[in-house]
């Protein structure tokens, strides 16, 4: 990757980088480049202003500083919200963004750049659903009906990879690739003039790679069990990812990678497919028409059809399960 | 299972085309401050006001830490020269994730100590580890020089480990930040990425990796607590 423009900050908790490939090495092309990958980039810290509860100034936090009152939002945390809850009604609540003050008790609760621990003055209410969360699309409000807060992590940063792949698409970029922590957004392809090859980091070891695909123009998220893990005394027993119905994080999947067009979906549906394990995620999946792998924990592998057929490179492809 | 009451493709994309016309020209000013970044850095403020949520583009932001280089050229030639002089063996560790010692990977064994190479190793190679010009949130606001040259260490923790980062404070502004030591349950092959070849981590073998980076916190952890010391 020789001919090719990075750029890199640390946003929304992660690490960001985007690569454009190529075009030649004239100044009007470098500062187009430049200027295109700003802007994609710009989108991060935007969304993170508006879908941060880490942050108590953000959006989705002023949110739960006034429980029971129609707040007008942004457009940002409106769609953001509605597509929460859109998940959450099409996953039967395996997915539910009003897990934010569990996750904090649970000690998931440090802003990462500044290490401040954040603590709601919420009593946190385990009744709460994403049936709390009332929407109203005219008015462009949000109320919530209970004491919750609102975690948009499975939303947010893809929503913000979406959009900074929509602000290059804008600007006539074809090839380019953003990684956001390992949910990556590839478009057409990498410097080599071929489809972009992605691993899939194997879930128990680190040096290995699961999987290799090969892909173009598809968002690549995945969701793992290894990610991030209670800072308590049990030894980091649990993970972020929660069942939101039974309050303890979620033991039947090891990673969930999933393959959409568009990397809020990507990474929403494989957060709401790792709850549900392996059967039933892989249903939700195909149900809604993306594509998936689910590596369960005894490293079964369950992959979508679609999965199967497309997106494995020959040979690292044997042995599926389902 | 529920019936499907929603197409979740389309209502995504749906809501980007919402965001984005919604959003466009909220955008703009936060895309020319990170194009006048790397001339003129501005120390941000590490917990900027914002008291109008609906119009962030008006007020400050917080400043992201940021890298800006062209993969033909990871490294500057000064910066190869400056880091490793300013840093000292004890700080300088040259990364390249094809000679780091295999390290356990399991989760029961004691952590593997890395330690940084007696002589730091210029590289022009992409797997360099010095991360170029980096802002970050702790820095006080409205100091055109808020550090004090030189080389600090802080330590950073997470449940999987600890993790040195040093920082080198040339001209009062962050010229590079490694991780120089490394005590994770993990391998520390794929951490040790981060700064140099940060969130690309680009093996030989593919593009790009899928599946997230729980170390990325303690590595932020580890700088803010070393740029504390370069006050």
């Amino acid at each position: 990757m020789t001919d090719a423009y990075v750029r890199t900050i640390a946003s929304m908790g992660t690490v960001v980088t985007i690569h454009v490939v190529g075009h030649g090495a004239n100044r009007v092309d470098e500062t187009g480049r430049k200027r295109g990958v700003d802007a994609a980039l710009a989108w991060f810290d935007e969304v993170e202003r508006s879908c941060s509860r880490f942050d108590p100034r953000s959006e989705v936090s002023q949110l739960s500083t006034r429980i029971g009152a129609r707040v007008p939002v942004s457009d940002l945390l409106f769609e953001a919200v509605r597509f929460a809850l859109a998940v959450a009604e099409e996953s039967g609540g395996a997915f539910d963004p009003t897990v934010g003050l569990l996750l904090e008790t649970r000690g998931f609760n440090r802003e990462y750049r500044s290490g401040a621990v954040v603590r709601t003055a919420l009593e946190p209410d385990d009744d709460a659903t994403y049936r709390d969360v009332h929407l109203d699309a005219d008015e462009r409000t949000i109320m919530l009906a209970r004491p919750l807060v609102l975690d948009l992590g499975a939303v947010a940063k893809g929503l913000a990879i979406d959009m900074a792949a929509r602000e290059l698409r804008g600007r006539s970029f074809a090839d380019f690739a953003i990684d956001a922590g390992g949910d990556l957004y590839l478009a057409g392809r990498n410097a080599d003039g071929k489809p972009w090859s992605v691993g899939v980091r194997h879930p128990r070891d680190h040096q290995t790679l699961f999987e290799t695909l090969r892909v173009s123009n598809v968002a690549v998220c995945t969701s793992g069990d290894y990610e991030r893990r209670t800072p308590g005394d049990d030894g980091g027993a649990e993970h972020h990812i929660m069942d939101p119905r039974t309050r303890v994080s979620a033991s039947t999947a090891a990673s969930v990678t999933v393959l959409a067009s568009s990397a809020m979906v990507a990474d929403a549906l494989g957060t709401a497919a790792f709850v549900l394990g392996p059967e039933r995620g892989l249903e939700l999946l195909e149900r809604d028409g993306v594509d998936g792998v689910i590596i369960t924990p005894a490293l079964e592998r369950f992959a979508t059809r679609g999965m199967r057929a497309e997106y494995l490179v020959e040979g690292r492809s044997s042995g599926f399960d389902s | 299972m529920t019936p499907v009451k929603h197409n979740l493709v389309a209502l995504g994309s749906a809501a980007v085309l919402a965001v984005y016309a919604a959003g466009y020209t909220r955008t703009r000013s936060a895309a020319q401050r990170f194009a006048t970044e790397s001339a003129d850095r501005r120390p941000p403020a590490a917990t900027p006001p914002r008291v109008a949520p609906l119009e962030p583009a008006a007020t400050p932001r917080s400043e992201s830490p940021t890298l800006d280089t062209a993969a033909a050229s990871v490294l500057s030639p000064k910066k190869h020269v400056d880091a490793p002089s300013r840093a000292g063996g004890k700080a300088s560790r040259h990364v390249d994730s094809t000679s780091t010692p295999p390290a356990a990977p399991a989760e029961t064994v004691a952590p593997p100590v890395i330690k940084p190479p007696a002589t730091p190793t210029p590289d022009s190679s992409a797997k360099a580890v010095a991360v170029q010009a980096t802002d970050s949130a702790t820095q006080p606001a409205d100091q055109s020089r808020p550090y004090k040259d030189g080389t600090y260490s802080g330590w950073g923790t997470s449940r999987h480990g600890d993790i040195e980062a040093t920082v080198l404070i040339k001209d009062g502004r962050i010229a590079a930040a490694i991780i120089s030591q490394c005590l994770t349950r993990y391998s520390c092959s794929w951490i040790s990425q981060l700064p140099g070849q940060v969130a690309a981590r680009q093996s030989p073998e593919v593009d790009f990796v899928s599946g997230a980076t729980e170390s990325t916190n303690a590595f932020y952890y580890a700088v803010v607590e070393a740029l504390k010391k370069a006050k």
